[in-house]
């Protein structure tokens, strides 16, 4: 326990003593640091955009089965070819996560199985396929099969300038495709039924976007690894989402998320000692979501709730001037003073409630007396009507 | 085979069943993916345990990380209910949250912390008799078998007594609140359950091999029956049958047996998945095909009924006018003659007297669209099996 948070504490210090603008001159003239930099930056960016087309087609755990269904191509890969060549690799996983989310469709639209269950099958299926042929790799007499589980956690060290090159084109031709087919994609997303009578192939344009999905977890393998790629997917999407209904914005707001989210990931990890990049990435972009639910303006937690007491705080006021309304008018003079005390069996008034009501000027207080207004009367009334109007209806 | 062999055997298959049990309500209630994050979530439950007692094989390991479990599971609904993102978003935030926070706590300390990533991703089944339950001198077993053995009795302690009320609320939500069961009790009861078999199961085969068995059993389970009982036997059946299978294949590669075990897990799901009788992909794709040829011979009847000429009627012109490139002409007009639904007279095809009366049958069904009317074609209509 003390060991621990001597740990805590000491990465606190640390961080007091990070100096930002010599980080960021390191991050320009240091070859690997701006290698990674910039990958976990484009990677981030990528995965942000595509993630926000699962997160509204409710396909937010498809990332997640997908990059674990990507492991055994990984593994297989390797023992084929017997090269350690990450491109080779890929393609393998690419293979395998493509294998894995056309079997997740299979099994959702040929059996009664629903998607939760395929999702899951495939996912924890594929990955222990992969980890008995890792392990099974592991043990081979041959020696160069070490550092094939960096792609269980990711190494963002391991990137090459060639890696982010190629994140780099993927990246560009995935913008290209979107803006080519944006009307296709934004249509398929809210109203897949409209877009098929239409005439729209919904079939190709489903296939090519969870094609790009597949692509991008792949991308991510190295850097952010198999367990934990589909957080960088989903969670600048969900942040996203919090601040725009639009679907542009949106877009543009993940990306931006994502690559935050593997810049200071980057940064942070590369500052302590023993700290994988990938998790460090993942918990960034938690922050970035825990803060857009809590902050962001129309959705937030806290406006929701400062929006909740003050909507209860006018209801409280109406009561009372309601209550108050309900005595008025039983009398011919609607300025009558009644005393406070016959407000008493009524809960819904405190003296603060009776502040606000003079200040607004619809009931006037003097001494133990309260009188409506005329502008009091008025309003009540309408209120009432209002009511019956809503209910009505 | 040596008693470490069969003690090994013995825990997979203990844990097999252990995970089968809530596994197949979890299938049910079309909430499985919970088993996923729950076993990713308990490592930092687990960590935070380790650094409190120092000691891996303390019980309060297992209670710091059945409690993370919870946690998670109500953080997800916590989530939900805010409505800020969909339900199976909010999965996949926490999990991957949590299971970073694990990582970075082991990666931190990882000169003082016996925990290794690998062996939270895949357990270690095969050091498992060497973890020894010992009382004074006397040797009682594994301990990994008795901390299983401990969640199994009481997980069919459970499931015997709530059987009725598990069932009904699986089914009938609804149902099972009008007639007073607590669905809320019933429901954090289940990921109780769930989250102490995870992390109980999580000791000795990892955490992915728990979702595997948590959920391939019941879904190949559900392929073959719809009976609970006879999913819950199955389901344990496939689970010890990928325990023992999987040791020997692991045995032979010399892999880990966690992989080997959900490797078996997988291609048991795929066999079934091609031929469960009724639900798997050959059952579904020859009854779409049937279904095609069915719908092709009405259409091919209706037609004929509908037109007297007999230039409408020629077998050359039957071939262009419905378009069957799917479905070979050649194949529905002998199917027809073959039912005398029609005879051919020199390249014309006519309606019989048996062909007219279900056409008209048929018409019927179809102005109605009444459920009730197919039963009466179903008897005529040889193809109509189901």
């Amino acid at each position: 326990m003390c060991g621990y948070f001597r740990e805590i504490t000491s990465i606190n210090l640390k961080f007091k003593h990070i100096d930002i603008l010599k980080y960021i001159e390191l991050v320009f003239t240091d070859y690997t640091l701006r290698t990674i930099t910039l990958g976990t930056a484009i990677l981030g960016a990528i995965c942000g955009m595509l993630g926000s087309f699962a997160v509204l087609k409710k396909q937010s755990l498809l990332g997640d089965a997908i990059s674990h269904a990507a492991l055994p191509g990984i593994a297989i890969a390797f023992l084929i070819t017997g090269t350690k060549d990450s491109n080779v690799l890929l393609i393998g996983a690419l293979v395998s996560g493509l294998i894995g989310a056309f079997w997740i469709r299979g099994i959702t639209r040929n059996t009664h199985l629903k998607s939760d269950t395929a999702l899951g099958l495939i996912l924890s299926t594929f990955f222990g396929f992969g980890m008995l042929l890792l392990t099974y790799i592991q043990k081979l007499p041959d020696a160069n099969q070490s550092g094939l589980d960096k792609f269980l956690f990711g190494q963002a060290a391991t990137l090459l300038v060639s890696d982010v090159w190629f994140m780099a084109i993927i990246t560009f031709v995935c913008i290209i495709v979107l803006l080519l087919f944006w009307k296709e994609f934004k249509l398929l997303l809210f109203d897949p039924d409209f877009t098929k009578t239409l005439g729209f192939n919904t079939k190709f344009l489903d296939i090519l976007i969870t094609s790009f999905i597949v692509l991008a977890i792949v991308m991510g393998l190295q850097t952010v690894g198999v367990v934990l790629m589909s957080a960088l997917l989903l969670a600048p999407a969900a942040a996203a989402r919090q601040w725009t209904n639009s679907l542009r914005v949106m877009v543009m707001l993940a990306a931006m998320f994502g690559s935050l989210s593997g810049v200071l990931g980057t940064a942070i990890s590369s500052s302590q000692a023993n700290l994988s990049t990938g998790p460090v990435i993942v918990l960034i972009a938690g922050v970035f979501v825990l803060i857009s639910f809590i902050f962001s303006p129309s959705r937030g937690l806290l406006f929701k709730q400062l929006r909740l007491i003050q909507n209860r705080k006018d209801l409280e006021l109406h009561k009372t001037l309601t209550f108050m309304y309900d005595i008025a008018k039983n009398h011919h003079n609607k300025s009558h003073p009644h005393t406070i005390k016959i407000l008493n069996n009524f809960q819904g008034f405190t003296k603060k409630t009776l502040q606000q009501l003079e200040h607004k000027n619809y009931i006037t207080v003097e001494g133990q007396q309260w009188a409506m207004t005329e502008k009091g009367y008025e309003f009540a009334e309408n209120m009432y009507n209002q009511q019956m109007v809503e209910t009505h209806e | 085979m040596s008693s470490a062999q069969i003690e090994i055997q013995l825990i997979a298959s203990l844990v097999a069943i252990a995970c089968a049990i809530p596994g197949t309500f979890l299938v049910l209630r079309k909430m499985a993916l919970i088993s996923d994050a729950i076993s990713h979530s308990i490592l930092p439950g687990l960590v935070l345990g380790f650094f409190i007692t120092q000691d891996l094989s303390s019980p309060w390991l297992i209670v710091m990380a059945a409690l993370s479990g919870v946690v998670t599971v109500i953080l997800v609904e916590y989530i939900q209910k805010t409505n800020l993102v969909k339900e199976d978003t909010a999965i996949g935030l926490v999990f991957p949250t949590m299971f970073s926070i694990g990582v970075i706590l082991i990666a931190k300390n990882a000169n003082d912390v016996h925990l290794d990533i690998d062996v939270v991703l895949l357990g270690e089944l095969a050091f498992t008799p060497f973890d020894r339950m010992m009382v004074g001198d006397v040797d009682l077993g594994p301990k990994s078998l008795w901390v299983i053995g401990i969640i199994l009795s009481s997980t069919i302690g459970l499931l015997i007594a709530f059987f009725k009320e598990l069932k009904i609320s699986t089914f009938d939500k609804g149902l099972a609140t009008t007639l007073g069961f607590s669905p809320a009790i019933i429901h954090y009861g289940l990921m109780s359950v769930a989250s102490v078999t995870t992390v109980g199961a999580f000791d000795a085969v990892g955490a992915i091999l728990v979702v595997a068995l948590m959920i391939a059993p019941a879904a190949t389970a559900y392929l073959l029956t719809t009976d609970l009982k006879k999913m819950l036997g199955l389901a344990m059946i496939f689970g010890v049958f990928s325990a023992i299978v999987g040791y020997w294949l692991a045995h032979y590669l010399d892999a880990s047996i966690s992989g080997s075990m959900t490797t078996i897990l997988g291609l048991l799901f795929l066999l079934v998945y091609l031929i469960a009788p009724g639900k798997g992909l050959i059952a579904v794709l020859y009854r779409n095909k049937q279904q095609r040829i069915e719908v092709s011979l009405l259409t091919f009847l209706l037609h004929l009924n509908n037109h007297s000429e007999i230039e409408e009627r020629h077998i050359n012109h039957l071939n262009e006018h419905i378009n069957w490139r799917k479905v070979r002409a050649k194949f529905v007009v002998d199917l027809a003659l073959k039912n005398n639904m029609v005879t051919i007279d020199e390249d014309i095809i006519s309606l019989t007297e048996k062909g007219r009366i279900f056409t008209e049958k048929a018409i019927n069904y179809i102005i109605s669209n009444d459920p009730t009317e197919i039963e009466a074609i179903k008897e005529d209509f040889f193809l109509f099996r189901g």
